[in-house]
């Protein structure tokens, strides 16, 4: 799946549309940042609730190609500025990080 | 007498902190902004420390040695020593249980620490920023060990918080919370529950346009700041903590 795709397919928003379309290595699901610098794969997607800048730090140490944020959790402008610097797409969803994890599985799952 | 505090100060050894914020340039503003006391807590790191030692002696600030240790809630907590010794110790340990991820500069800053004549001595090479494999009752516990206060961080701010990472402020062997802006009492709703914990500020400083603000007030009464030997007296320090507002 390419990452312009990736809103449509999960039927949610994508709030910062300024990417390079890749290929999406796969994903992860996570609300402890540390956890996801451990373990989000390289070139991939994480799945969180953790809507604030420093996911954005995490998406650029990690390469990653978006990030999804559940729950409609507010993103901050500051948030969608440091993704738009970054190249990492945003999309926001009212679907749970269950239900997103569960939606992506089939496709990116190994 | 009351002093001006800053217990939250990050230098050139954050990856996020800038590199004009050398241990000296970091007491020099602190001496032009009259503040008397203040930590170096850089992330997960202590290595800034010697530095900021020589240098808070050159401007007759009285230091504390610190760190802003993250464990496995991923809160950030202010460990704070009157000697760079146990900081160093604390830091040597929290490296070991850091994850092995690397950090990349040209991506999430530089991780450099230097001398006290601030040419650079070395650099750490896991990214600072991620977790110690550390609850935090045993993170606390360690730095009581070591003789230390612990001060949870911003527990007001939406990330790295106790609030944001548990969603309440639990029971812990706290000296005092750090918030980034004292809590309104006057307003009845929406007012986070400080548990009758002591309340300070500090600036969180990443640039050196930060340093002292948000330092607050230190009532030590009649007792000494410093000890004989010229470290400051947490004795005194854990007790005007107390006079702090809630």
């Amino acid at each position: 799946m390419k990452t312009s795709e990736l809103a449509g397919f999960l039927g949610a928003r994508c709030v910062q549309d300024r990417f390079e379309d890749r290929t999406i290595a796969g994903a992860y699901t996570s609300d402890l940042l540390s956890d996801a610098i451990a373990h989000a794969p390289d070139d991939g997607v994480l799945i969180t609730i953790q809507a604030h800048k420093n996911t954005v730090a995490v998406g650029s140490l990690k390469d990653l190609c978006a990030i999804v944020i559940c729950n409609n959790r507010p993103i901050p402008d500051d948030m969608i500025e440091a993704a738009r610097d970054e190249g990492i797409a945003l999309i926001l969803t009212s679907e749970s990080q269950f239900a997103v994890s569960g939606k992506l599985y089939p496709v990116l799952g190994t | 007498m009351i002093v001006r505090a800053d217990f939250h100060l990050h230098s050139c050894l954050s990856p996020c902190g800038d590199l004009s914020m050398s241990p000296k340039t970091i007491a020099r503003t602190l001496a032009e902004r009259d503040v008397h006391i203040a930590a170096l807590t850089d992330h997960n790191s202590a290595l800034n420390c010697p530095a900021f030692d020589a240098a808070c002696r050159e401007f007759d600030i009285t230091a504390l040695f610190g760190i802003e240790a993250q464990g496995q809630e991923e809160c950030h907590i202010l460990c704070l020593f009157a000697e760079p010794e146990p900081a160093l110790e604390l830091g040597k340990e929290l490296y070991d249980l850091m994850p092995p991820v690397m950090n990349v500069p040209e991506k999430m800053g530089d991780q450099v620490y230097v001398d006290e004549n601030e040419d650079i001595a070395g650099e750490v090479d896991k990214y600072l920023i991620t977790s110690a494999e550390i609850g935090m009752e045993d993170l606390s516990r360690r730095v009581l060990e070591l003789g230390g206060l612990v001060i949870p961080a911003h527990v007001d701010r939406p990330s790295f918080s106790l609030t944001s990472q548990l969603g309440f402020i639990p029971d812990g062997p706290w000296d005092a919370l750090e918030v980034v802006r004292m809590p309104d009492r006057s307003q009845y709703v929406n007012v986070l529950d400080t548990r009758n914990y002591p309340l300070i500020t500090s600036s969180d400083a990443h640039f050196v346009e930060h340093i002292g603000r948000r330092a607050f007030d230190l009532d030590i009464g009649d007792e000494p700041l410093c000890r004989k030997d010229g470290r400051a007296d947490l004795k005194t320090i854990r007790a005007a903590l107390l006079r702090r507002p809630r």
